[in-house]
């Protein structure tokens, strides 16, 4: 039998059970009862932010020597200010892109990996900009918790 | 003062954000089924493709020449909440008023408002990635002209601000301005006015109080009022309350089997009973309709039947037991293209009748109908059906170019290149 897996909405939380009291086949509170606390909610901790934050999967290996791999699940909040170090997505050649932000000589630059592409000067207020990256998210290998990503196309 | 804040060819603007090589393209967006155009960024209305004509008729040497999007709007929803959340951090009050706009209720601030609207709509664009403009006056109708004013200019931001009803930029605004332009006032209206030489938006506020009382309504008198820089009108007078529910569509091809219909049916029922239950109604009546294309060389049949419930309800389940009835009904070996459900006589829910012997049962449903909801708005549409829904159905839509939910579904996610 197979499961479809289930994709929780982003807004939603898992209900917590606070309110109600785990008894005992006695009847009376659990003494745990007074140190519960909520679970831990990993979406609470990625994203700070709801609205200003977006899902996307990075396409291609070329960052790979980052520690950035084909599929990785990206975090990024539009509400950060990009500064140098950060990885950034914007728009080059009409496509959103992965390019990490440098500061040479007090001047800011994309820095892309792809020995093809030169780097490009970045201005404060550069309106190639789409967000900052947050987290990138990848299973380690073979734990098979991560749906298979399609086969890299470059 | 009152804010309206507005996002620019919205559909266009959502479609472009996930899809940057779209900047600067003309996009238009299709309606329900891709019949037609309902939404154009700035480049198509340049082309003088105008709002509402069928897709078929759009000349084919434009036609490729235009990027069309099929209307997604699990999308345009999910960035509408987004810059509502934005805007609602930052002001006291958020009125949504429609998928697009939203007034900011500003009375209690003390700002500068040329300043306060500039951040509202950075902080938009910034947070959002949506372009939005916003108008600022002292009433909720004055704001919606201004907003209208911020569109027209070609500068960034876009913020127009009437400090107060009698600035001498609005007066001659308004000397320019159609009644018709005024938030409320329709085509007969307007007409009515012409009649009695009220031409103008400043002639319509500088019209006697009483005169528009006694010749009109109270609600035009308030217009008028709110012209003049005092709000006395709120969202609830401009908008009549739901008086009755429609969800209909037509197939992406013709049906004749029963069993296909039944099961559109159930669809229906599921979407009235989500939009009753939401708005916290209950309906005292069902009808549906059905009818094959007119367009067809095949005879014209169109039905359409209503029946009481037994009881005002809200419940799915109820509704569609009705109107699976009424389908049984009407059905014959035909063609079909559209199929409807209708409520009507809507009350609100907690003027609940229990008949006599409804004893326990209505409260049960009750509760079941509000876990389906849950169910629903956590897992998504398709993880709980009234009886087999199978997603290439038929009956479901046509959405040839629709985008990705790109911000919904995991499996949809936008991708990013690395470079």
């Amino acid at each position: 039998m197979s499961m479809t897996p289930i994709a929780l909405a982003a807004s939603t939380s898992a209900p917590t059970s606070g309110d109600t009291l785990t008894r005992g086949a006695s009847g009376f509170p659990s003494p745990a009862d007074d140190y519960r606390e909520a679970p831990l909610d990993l979406h609470h901790h990625l994203v700070r932010r709801p609205a200003s934050t977006f899902f996307m999967r990075l396409e291609g290996d070329d960052h790979r020597h980052a520690g950035l791999y084909h599929g990785d699940l990206l975090v990024i909040d539009r509400a950060i200010s990009p500064r140098p170090g950060h990885w950034l997505v914007v728009v080059i050649d009409g496509e959103l892109s992965v390019l990490r932000l440098e500061r040479r000589a007090a001047r800011l630059y994309l820095a892309p990996s792809r020995p093809d592409l030169a780097t490009m000067p970045f201005e404060a207020d550069d309106n190639r900009l789409w967000g900052v990256i947050c987290y990138a998210i990848h299973a380690l290998p073979a734990t098979g918790e991560e749906p298979a990503s399609p086969p890299c196309s470059r | 003062m009152f804010a309206l804040i507005d996002c620019n060819n919205f559909y266009a603007a959502c479609e472009r954000l996930f899809e940057p090589r779209l900047e600067g393209v003309p996009v238009g967006v299709l309606s329900n089924n891709d019949g037609c155009v309902i939404a154009r960024s700035e480049e198509f209305k340049a082309l003088d493709i105008p709002m509402g004509i069928p897709t078929h008729k759009i000349d084919p040497t434009l036609r490729r020449r235009v990027v069309l999007k099929s209307s997604n709007y699990t999308l345009y929803g999910d960035l509408s909440a987004r810059v509502q959340q934005v805007l609602a951090r930052q002001v006291p009050t958020l009125e949504p008023y429609s998928i697009d706009e939203c007034f900011l209720d500003l009375r209690g601030m003390q700002e500068d408002w040329h300043a306060l609207g500039a951040h509202l709509v950075r902080s938009v664009v910034r947070e959002v990635g949506l372009p939005v403009s916003i108008g600022i006056a002292p009433t909720r109708t004055l704001a919606k002209l201004a907003n209208r004013q911020a569109k027209a200019q070609s500068t960034r931001p876009q913020v127009c601000v009437w400090q107060s009803a009698d600035a001498p930029e609005l007066t001659a605004h308004l000397k320019r301005l159609s009644p018709r332009d005024v938030w409320g006032i329709g085509e007969r209206l307007n007409a009515r006015l012409a009649g009695l030489g009220v031409l103008t938006a400043a002639a319509l506020r500088e019209t006697p109080d009483s005169e528009l009382r006694r010749r009109f309504s109270v609600v035009l008198a308030r217009t008028a009022s709110e012209l003049n820089g005092h709000p006395c009108l709120s969202m609830s007078d401009l908008e009549s309350p739901r008086r009755s529910i429609l969800c209909s569509r037509s197939f992406g091809r013709p049906l004749r089997d029963r069993a296909a219909l039944a099961g559109a049916l159930r669809h229906h029922c599921q979407r009235a009973g989500e939009k009753l239950r939401r708005d916290a109604m209950q309906a005292s009546a069902i009808g549906i309709y059905l009818r094959t294309n007119p367009h067809h060389n095949t005879p014209y049949h169109h039905a359409c039947e209503w029946t009481a419930l037994p009881f005002p309800s809200a419940d799915t389940q109820q509704l569609n037991r009705a109107a699976q009835r009424l389908l049984t009904r009407l059905w014959q070996p035909l063609a079909y293209q559209k199929l409807g459900v209708m409520l009507t006589e809507l009350t609100p829910r907690q003027q609940r009748q229990t008949t006599l012997f409804d004893g326990a049962e209505p409260a049960r449903q009750e509760a079941l109908m509000e876990a389906w909801d849950t169910i629903r708005a956590r897992y998504g549409r398709q993880a709980l059906t009234l009886g087999p829904q199978p997603a290439d159905a038929a009956w479901q839509m046509n959405s040839a170019y629709r985008s990705a939910c790109y911000t919904t579904r995991w499996e949809e996610l936008p991708r990013a290149l690395a470079r």
